[in-house]
């Protein structure tokens, strides 16, 4: 499997978290936890300072031109953590009610990248 | 549906009073007075992290275990939001412990922290605090309650970054950045209404001006930076040398003013020997070396001098001051009308 289809999926598993979420807390808030965990995983995953994000919404733009080279497993790695970083986030601020909107429709989809990944 | 019609008007009102505050704790008050109406809670609370301020408001009923359990809460949302851990005991927690609706919400007195909602008040990537509605009940919110918390939360960071700019435009306008003393602009302002308040009831007001002697050379000798310093530490000892309703304002380089209201002649003499002896005594650390600073002072006075207006009262205090260096420095003068008259320091 190539990064950039890792990458698609991704993609639209974070437009899809940001719809979701931007509507229950506000794009300025969300934006700013989107900032805060790449942030804190920018280290051990670097890929992910490239992930754009604004109050318009994430963009994997241009992380699709920076990261030709990043191996689909690392990506999915990178990913996978920025997913549960914005979770415990979620969770540390309004207990389940973000996560109880989010687990049926995106965690479902991250297990299924996983699914692909794993092939 | 029209639940929703009386939420969304409950929250329109609540938005709008949040909008008009202009000092922190109005625009916390708003918010307090305002969410019951639309939230089951039993505690709210917003954290201010410039002045580490926490606000509680909560039910009447709350035990004081249960506000301990929030603000811990908050620190600690607060904490992974911000990225750093905040000291809970620099914390000042204003507490307002009342009925929050007209139909009284009892809490067991050993209800606990069962279920939060805490937003960041976030603007422009910048977090200025959080805020949160607690309750004893688990489940107690849901998404809705999420969606209408961060509108008002957002409306309130956006007040609140308001009152950020203006207070630091109102600082910028009143405090001299360097010594933290009143600038010259606050001081004319001050000085109008006290004048005013004198010449009006006849009650005493003297000022005093004030300037180091041979400034010039500590500056030559050791540099600008330490220079600072010394005015920085005589300021100090300005401000901790005068009564509460006395004004202490920088003047100019190293000119300084004191507004002293209800003061007669003999009271403005007495702080400015004060004043003036304190500072002779002090050995003042400039880079490595020691070294000795005098003042040099000017008193006018109403009613003992004839004044008809504020200009007049700096006038004369500035012609003592020139008295005082005239005379020899280290020298607290008193204006006359013809000849200057200087106390030698004892």
């Amino acid at each position: 499997m190539s990064s950039d289809l890792v990458l698609d999926l991704y993609s639209d598993l974070l437009t899809e978290l940001w719809e979701i979420v931007s509507a229950l807390i506000g794009e300025a808030i969300l934006a700013f936890l989107f900032t805060l965990a790449i942030r804190k995983l920018g280290e051990k995953h670097p890929f992910l300072l490239s992930l754009e994000v604004s109050e318009e919404g994430v963009s994997c733009e241009k992380m699709k031109e920076d990261c030709r080279a990043v191996a689909p497993a690392e990506i999915h790695r990178g990913f996978q953590g920025l997913i549960n970083q914005l979770s415990h986030l979620f969770s540390a601020l309004a207990d389940g009610v973000i996560n109880k909107e989010l687990f049926p429709k995106v965690f479902s989809k991250v297990r299924e990248a996983e699914r692909i990944i794993s092939q | 549906m029209r639940l929703i019609f009386k939420n969304l008007n409950v929250l329109r009102s609540t938005i709008n009073a949040i909008s008009t505050g202009v000092e922190i704790k109005e625009i916390v008050e708003s918010a307090g007075n305002n969410l019951p109406n639309l939230f089951d809670f039993c505690s709210f609370g917003v954290f201010w992290k410039e002045d580490l301020l926490l606000f509680l408001y909560q039910e009447e009923s709350c035990p004081p275990s249960f506000a301990q359990e929030v603000v811990k809460n908050m620190i600690n949302v607060f904490s992974i939001l911000g990225e750093e851990p905040i000291d809970a005991e620099r914390i000042t927690l204003q507490v307002d412990q009342g009925k929050l609706r007209a139909k009284q919400r009892m809490v067991s007195p050993k209800a606990t922290l069962k279920s939060h909602l805490t937003l960041p008040l976030a603007v422009e990537g910048e977090i200025l605090g959080c805020l949160s509605l607690s309750s004893d009940r688990p489940n107690a919110f849901d998404a809705q309650d999420l969606q209408f918390l961060s509108v008002i939360g957002y409306q309130m960071a956006a007040s609140l970054k308001h009152f950020q700019r203006f207070s630091s435009v109102k600082n910028m306008a009143t405090y001299d950045t360097l010594t933290g003393l009143y600038n010259r602009r606050y001081f004319e302002e001050r000085l109008e209404v006290e004048a005013e308040k004198s010449f009006y009831s006849g009650a005493p007001i003297s000022l005093v001006m004030v300037d180091i002697d041979h400034f010039k050379k500590v500056n030559d000798t050791f540099g600008h930076t330490d220079g600072d310093q010394v005015l920085c530490k005589i300021s100090s000892l300005l401000k901790a040398s005068v009564r509460k309703k006395d004004t202490v304002a920088r003047y100019g380089g190293e000119e300084f003013i004191l507004i002293l209201p209800e003061a007669r002649l003999e009271q403005s003499f007495v702080i400015a020997e004060r004043i003036r002896q304190l500072v002779e005594n002090t050995p003042f650390e400039v880079g490595r070396a020691q070294v000795n600073l005098t003042l040099s002072m000017g008193i006018s006075n109403f009613p003992s001098h004839r004044v008809k207006s504020k200009e007049e009262l700096i006038k004369m205090a500035d012609q003592a001051l020139y008295d005082a260096k005239r005379g020899g420095r280290n020298k607290v003068c008193i204006f006359t009308e013809k000849s200057s008259q200087w106390t030698v320091p004892t």
